[in-house]
């Protein structure tokens, strides 16, 4: 880790050398303002244990403060809080909420404090308004569906697949992004379906993907409703190549599902922690398990290279909100998940990976990365 | 076999269903207000279910027992919480204090439990009989029976049994019931108290196999009230029947078109998202024909 750290500091400082000269505030504040109830407190869980396992570990001895704030489900809660957020003076940046309607309700406030957000938020909106002040870290879904499509066709050959998506913003968006890179490709689904989060039984489903001819599923649902498919592919015998969203990468998807009930299954995501490829991601994913008696997610790990970034244009001198948006928007960081450089419209992370099970264990293997520009 | 398999699903998911539905209908005749904590209460009782496995490392059928006991003490809280102390009041207000209890149970389980989606220990064991090609599997044949058993047992309690007529007499009038010595609170108090045992069996036949997360209480609490006001407000068979035709077209519906062939180009008219418009669709109908739903008692004001 620490190996990682002064690496990453070797790589950031050139850019951020400029911006050090006057005093750290002496009592700087990042706020981690997350959904931690809701449908979204899984991932908003993720998203805060992330950014405070960073916190607690600032460089360079710095002590930051960060006040975590639940933001629910609603943009009314998360403005209510990034105004409390913000009304302190020694607010350097803001960790924002990764629910997209609450970043687009943000996106306005933070312009007009000019106070920088670091999201994990893959709404594609959020970076398209040429709003300067916000970053995310997670990649966006041009970035995870390439990964997920390419694969797909280029490894597991797949000409017929079937299309199973969620019924909310999340899942449309990844259904778009999906439509476009196999018309690309050629390819047509033969079958699409779009699942409300409710849904409980997946029989149905699969037997019209089935009775259609799919050679394969894409999948771009949640992580409960990816359970219940891939539960119910199982209990079906269906031996087609499930190749899902980033919901089967979540520790808590794959604790309700057998390792059998994996064996056919690959899943793009940001990253994958609990894959522990490097000794610094397994020290990551040490330290994360002592902290929070859990295993990290790739939002977790998104949120901890993005708040580390934050840190470390800190303690370079990054001390006001003028200057760390300056240096998040100039510096290229190397966290533990990837390369963080923003495109200048604030998306910071273009690489992601799939990850693929063999049946006998929950713990993936990474099959693949994938770098997108 | 196909058509089988979603039959057997369908009455699967429509047993536990109408446990939920049940609890609502039993409260709802005994207070004439919604209790619109009925679906956390299942919430509740896929969590309770957890809770006990892990604890004391048993089958969900031996759970079973501790969970309605626990339940039922729930239930009795529930009512002396968000019922008597505003029973005066205008109806509208025990919506809002139900409301209250199933946001404090949500964020509550939220707290302890956190908000990953959760798998309760199976009834029986895991595994299955392959029939042909239908798979039967031995948690969702367990459901079936103990929910079936659950039904008969609670019909029973209502027929059979002195408290049953007391309870059933508090629902009917409670002004008459009060006046015969019947002890009125008490009795709306184990209404309650089997409402919410009621949810918690539901609780836990359904979060094996469909998981049970802090949020899920919402979406059980709009399958109970359509499936009250489907198969008739007020009315027992008709919550069971509401239920199990909920179940059905969750299920079955969207499988039309790979049971019957000639249905299959017309495969995008039968989505999930569909199934759900017909099925909201079907509901008006059936209202705008028998406001009182499939089974409910037609109900004038008298001249």
């Amino acid at each position: 880790m620490r190996k990682a750290l002064f690496l990453s500091l070797a790589f950031a400082m050139p850019s951020l050398l400029p911006l050090s000269g006057p005093a750290l505030a002496a009592d700087p504040s990042i706020p981690v303002l997350v959904p931690i109830t809701g449908f979204l407190a899984v991932e908003g869980k993720s998203q805060r244990n992330g950014a405070v396992l960073a916190l607690t570990q600032a460089p360079g001895g710095l002590k930051v403060r960060h006040d975590v704030s639940d933001t629910g489900t609603s943009p009314e809660v998360a403005v209510n809080a990034f105004e409390r957020a913000i009304d302190d003076r020694n607010t350097v940046a803001v960790v924002a909420p990764m629910l997209g309607t609450q970043m687009l309700a943000l996106l306005p406030v933070a312009l007009q404090a000019k106070m920088p957000m670091l999201t994990m938020s893959g709404t594609a909106a959020i970076t398209q308004q040429g709003n300067p002040y916000v970053f995310r870290f997670f990649p966006d879904d041009h970035v995870t569906k390439t990964a997920q499509v390419r694969f797909a066709v280029e490894e597991r050959k797949i000409a017929k697949p079937a299309l199973i998506y969620q019924t909310t913003a999340y899942g449309q968006s990844g259904r778009e992004e999906i439509l476009k890179l196999l018309k690309a490709r050629n390819i047509t689904p033969v079958y699409q379906d779009a699942l409300d989060v409710s849904q409980k039984d997946m029989t149905a489903v699969l037997a019209k993907a089935q009775a259609a001819g799919a050679d394969s599923l894409l999948v771009h649902l949640h992580g409960g409703p990816t359970a219940l498919l891939l539960k119910a592919a199982s209990t079906m015998g269906l031996k087609l190549p499930i190749i899902a969203g980033s919901g089967l990468s979540q520790p808590s998807t794959l604790a309700l599902l057998e390792p059998a009930e994996l064996a056919t299954s690959c899943a793009e995501t940001g990253s994958s922690p609990i894959s522990a490829e490097t000794p610094e991601m397994q020290k990551f994913v040490a330290d994360y398990r002592k902290a929070f008696d859990q295993d990290p997610d790739a939002f977790a790990l998104g949120q901890y290279d993005g708040t580390m970034m934050a840190l470390q244009a800190l303690a370079g001198g990054a001390n006001t909100p003028d200057k760390m948006t300056k240096a998040l928007a100039s510096t290229t960081y190397k966290g533990l998940a990837m390369t963080y450089k923003s495109n200048g419209k604030g998306d910071m992370a273009h690489s992601a990976v799939v990850i693929c099970f063999d049946g006998k264990s929950r713990v993936p293997t990474i099959a693949k990365h994938y770098d997108v520009n | 076999m196909l058509a089988l398999q979603l039959l057997f699903n369908a009455i699967a998911l429509g047993a536990a269903y109408a446990l939920v539905a049940l609890g609502f209908v039993l409260i709802l005749n005994a207070t004439s207000a919604v209790n619109f904590a009925q679906g956390d209460l299942v919430m509740v009782g896929g969590f309770g279910a957890l809770a006990f496995g892990s604890l004391l490392g048993l089958p969900g059928i031996v759970l079973l027992v501790p969970l309605l006991v626990v339940m039922i003490g729930i239930g009795f809280l529930l009512a002396f919480v968000a019922y008597f102390p505003v029973r005066k009041r205008p109806p509208d207000t025990v919506f809002i204090t139900t409301i209250a209890a199933g946001i404090i149970m949500s964020n509550g389980a939220n707290a302890i439990f956190g908000p990953e989606p959760r798998a309760t220990p199976s009834l029986v064991s895991s595994g299955d009989w392959q029939i042909g090609g239908l798979v039967v599997s031995y948690q969702s044949a367990a459901v079936i029976i103990v929910a079936a058993a659950l039904i008969v047992g609670l019909h029973l309690l209502f027929t059979r049994t002195q408290i049953g007529r007391r309870l059933r007499a508090t629902a009917q009038d409670r002004d008459v019931a009060a006046s015969i010595g019947i002890p009125v609170n008490l009795m709306v108090a184990a209404t309650f108290a089997v409402g919410a045992a009621l949810a918690g069996a539901a609780g836990l036949l359904l979060s094996r196999n469909f998981f049970v997360s802090p949020t899920d209480g919402a979406n059980y609490m709009l399958k109970a009230y359509i499936a009250v006001t489907l198969g008739g407000w007020g009315s027992i068979p008709g919550a069971v029947i509401g239920a199990l035709i909920i179940a059905a077209f969750e299920v079955a519906f969207p499988a039309l078109p790979a049971l019957i062939p000639a249905l299959a180009p017309y495969a995008e008219a039968f989505t999930q998202v569909w199934s759900t418009v017909v099925l909201y669709v079907l509901i008006l109908l059936i209202l705008w024909q028998r406001p009182q739903g499939l089974f409910g008692e037609a109900v004038r004001a008298r001249p």
